[in-house]
């Protein structure tokens, strides 16, 4: 009598072992779960690297999202292969492809300036190659074409903390050659680029860590995190004073450690130091996380609630007048200034972070975030295109970026030119101060694994699973043991000179004969 | 009974018409099961080409072993699947005795309780993360004027509160599919029994004991192995609520398989890890199919 019911069981236990053994297998789980992780940037917009932007206004009609995001990796596969056949006109041609969004004001842009810059290079022909505006998601496709040795897209578009990793995999060539106008561009920018004593990509726009601050509540910019603290609880107590006094970013994410570099610059730590030693757990470092700590459980200016926030969630808040301070990013002036949508439009300003007043060494420090263009290491036609990435980050066109889609120029001469004043939200002296105080993250090709120690660490001490100098020394601990599974000691202690000249992508190990 | 040959040439014929569903599965089980293996034994991390694909035995094994990350993560699969599991069984009982009965509207009635069995895991997991989310949030708003808690709770940022929403969630999601199938052993169930019962005086709490979960057991394992396994290798909802955090007190051995493969691109080490979460599951299916007799359907 029980035969059917046995018989429907059996066949699904026998789909459900079989489904068992593929999602065992790594690659296929992968795929599974990369297309979860899509999802999971649903609610966390991938914070402190790239592109803010071009996801808000989606994120609202969300079904339509769901739709592009997912179809969009299995459009770019194809694309890929279509454009790979298209792709045998005329054998004059040179062609190169280039990563970007073809999406709103940035497609439009992109293309605009591809097409000037094909009408001054006749003989070259650029093609737009869509690729995710998510970074990690960029990222991940990035890696699996350059292990395939895949040349297009031949420019590519490298977050601020990738440059080092894809040098160091010879993924990218290094520009020494082409005479790269260095001095041109921030400090930081160039650092952030290089990598044993080579520049592989030049800085495309700007990205900087920022503190709002409600004007009419605290009028004048604090010049310390004390001071800023101390405004922050006479704002709350006032009668019908915001609920936080600071909000920040403090889910256990990038956007985590980007905070960290600021309050760490603050007084004055640094993660790892100028000969490649980890000092993240010395004093300086200890008290920059206790800090933080202190925000959230001692003067109870920081919500604990800034624990699971990303950029966005900060915003809302400051936004909606629940904040008197707020660390973030320049891209909410825009939505903020907005009177329609925002209850602290004309009320607010921004200015860099503070540094501590109580440290010595301490000074104000912005993360850096921003987009860089590197020459892919297995194109066919690298002259052709330094010369893409060179106009494209010629004063000219960095002007009509900041003033089509309001990124910030990495060229400080450009902030005394008056055509940026009106395509920038931010006073410009506020704008490059910050940008000057800007400091990179660890300039190291095993970033996104130190970044990830870093996240679980900091987030750990700071909802109180371990006390702050317990940590962040098991953090500096766990990423020494990194730099030796990776074999990155060596090049980590400034050894520009031992490594070699060749970026040569057939060399197996551009950097193992360093060691 | 036929001849000895006779048997062999069915046999063989057998063989030749099984062979395209075994090739299938050959290509899409087997063949990448042994590949990850493979990939298991060797260092193999895809940012960092200068380190070579070198063959290192079961080193990746041994850092498992000795990776305190791991043990934990394997502690959160387990805690998450106990609880979870046993929450779902027992409310699912409960809901399928209740479906079972004949009353007005009762496809309706099966028919609705399935609805958050049908809502794909990533948006379940989003909706209960919303409720749980902000101070002003659903669960807080409820608990405070209920006056459960005296103000707003951060659910996300203590190991304990963190497993709330997700156990909350996968409970509500995954009850329904548990009712589902203990419904379909209850009606395997003869009635006759239980007027037989009711005629020798038998109550209601009798007949459950004696008659019901008896009768139900194959019914109750299968359930199992389908539980078991899918909370071994949940992923989707603790990615989406928690994220692992706060820190990784939450993190399970699936996401941080995904962490190490995906977002470290670690294929060595991520294969490894994958070779072992998949070791696990297919004990346990070897567990409940051997040791507890779940009949795969049949007669011996």
């Amino acid at each position: 009598m029980a035969q059917r019911g046995d018989d429907l069981v059996l066949s699904s236990i026998a789909l459900r072992i079989a489904s068992l053994l593929v999602v065992g297998e790594g690659v296929l789980c992968g795929a599974v779960s990369s297309h979860a992780r899509r999802w999971g940037a649903l609610a966390r917009p991938n914070g402190g690297l790239l592109l803010r932007v071009p996801l808000r206004g989606r994120r609202a009609s969300f079904p339509v999202w769901y739709l592009v995001k997912v179809g969009q990796p299995a459009a770019l596969v194809l694309a890929g292969l279509l454009a790979a056949c298209a792709r045998t006109s005329n054998p004059n041609e040179t062609v190169l492809t280039f990563s970007g969004s073809a999406l709103g004001a940035e497609g439009t842009l992109v293309a605009k300036q591809l097409q000037r810059f094909m009408q001054l290079n006749p003989g070259v022909r650029v093609e737009l190659q869509r690729t995710p505006d998510d970074a990690s998601q960029r990222h991940q496709l990035y890696v699996q074409w350059l292990n395939a040795r895949v040349g297009n897209p031949s420019i590519l578009q490298l977050d601020v903390v990738w440059t080092p990793e894809f040098a160091a995999a010879g993924w990218v060539l290094p520009l020494d050659k082409y005479g790269p106008p260095r001095a041109e561009f921030f400090p930081a920018t160039i650092t952030a680029n290089t990598w044993a004593g080579k520049l592989y990509a030049l800085p495309w726009f700007a990205d900087v860590g920022l503190l709002y601050r409600r004007t009419d509540l605290v009028p004048n910019e604090p010049k310390t995190l004390e001071e800023m603290v101390k405004s922050a609880q006479t704002a709350m107590v006032r009668r019908g004073g915001p609920r936080y006094g600071i909000v920040w970013q403090g889910a256990r994410y990038e956007g985590l450690i980007t905070g960290f570099v600021e309050y760490l610059g603050a007084f004055g730590g640094r993660i790892i130091d100028d000969k490649g030693e980890v000092v993240v757990n010395r004093p300086e470092a200890v008290r920059a996380l206790e800090f933080m700590r202190d925000e959230l459980y001692g003067t109870h200016v920081a919500p604990l609630d800034v624990l699971t926030w990303h950029e966005e969630e900060a915003r809302f808040a400051f936004q909606n007048g629940n904040a008197a301070f707020m660390r973030n990013w320049p891209y909410p002036v825009a939505a903020m200034s907005d009177t329609g949508q925002s209850k602290v439009a004309g009320k607010f300003a921004v200015s860099p972070m503070p540094a501590s007043g109580t440290a010595p060494n301490g000074h104000s420090t912005a993360a850096l975030g921003g987009a860089q263009l590197a020459i892919n290491a297995y194109t066919e036609h690298p002259d052709a295109a330094y010369k893409l990435i060179a106009y494209l980050t010629a004063p000219e066109q960095m002007l009509e970026r900041a003033q089509a889609v309001g990124q910030y120029p990495t060229r400080p001469a450009l902030y005394d030119d008056a055509r940026l004043r009106g395509a920038v939200a931010i006073p410009l002296d506020n704008a490059r101060r910050a940008i000057e105080s800007a400091t990179p993250r660890p300039v190291t090709p095993i970033y996104t694994e130190l970044s990830e120690i870093l996240q679980i660490e900091l987030h750990r001490a700071l909802v109180r699973q371990a006390e702050p100098r317990e940590a962040l020394n098991s953090a500096a601990a766990r990423i020494n043991a990194l730099i030796e599974r990776t074999g990155m000691r060596k090049l980590m202690s400034g050894g520009a000179e031992s490594t070699p000249s060749s970026t040569s992508p057939t060399a197996s190990s551009t950097v193992g004969h360093g060691e | 009974m036929k001849k000895i040959s006779r048997l062999g040439h069915e046999a063989r014929l057998g063989w030749t018409l099984v062979a395209p569903a075994l090739s299938v599965i050959a290509l899409i089980a087997i063949f990448p099961l042994g590949w990850t293996f493979w990939e298991s034994l060797h260092l193999h991390e895809l940012r960092m080409p200068w380190l070579g694909k070198p063959f290192v035995g079961l080193a990746n094994y041994a850092e498992i072993a000795k990776d305190p990350r791991f043990w934990a993560a394997l502690g959160h699969t387990a805690f998450f699947t106990v609880v979870s599991i046993s929450l779902e069984l027992v409310i699912g009982l409960f809901l399928a005795l209740a479906m079972n009965r004949v009353f007005r509207g009762r496809g309706f009635v099966r028919a609705a309780v399935l609805v958050p069995w049908a809502i794909p895991t990533v948006v379940a997991a989003l909706l209960w993360r919303f409720i749980f989310e902000s101070q002003g949030g659903i669960a807080n708003a409820l608990l405070v004027d209920a006056g459960i808690l005296k103000q707003p709770m951060v659910w996300f940022i203590q190991t304990s509160t963190a497993w709330v929403p997700v156990i909350l969630s996968d409970v509500w999601k995954t009850t329904p599919f548990v009712a589902l199938l203990l419904l379909a052993g209850l009606q395997n169930i003869d009635l006759t029994l239980y007027e037989a019962a009711a005629v020798d005086g038998a109550n209601a709490w009798w007949q459950l004991r004696h008659i019901t979960l008896p009768l139900l057991k194959p019914a109750i394992l299968v359930t199992l192995i389908f539980r078991t396994l899918d909370g071994f290798r949940v992923f989707d909802l603790i990615y989406v609520l928690t994220g692992g955090g706060p820190g990784t007190s939450t993190e399970p051995v699936a996401l941080y398989t995904f962490n190490a493969l995906l977002q470290n691109l670690r294929f060595g080490y991520g294969s490894a890890l994958s070779v072992v979460i998949f070791a696990i599951t297919f004990g346990l299916a070897i567990f409940y199919v051997r040791g507890l007799g779940v009949r795969l359907g049949g007669e011996e």
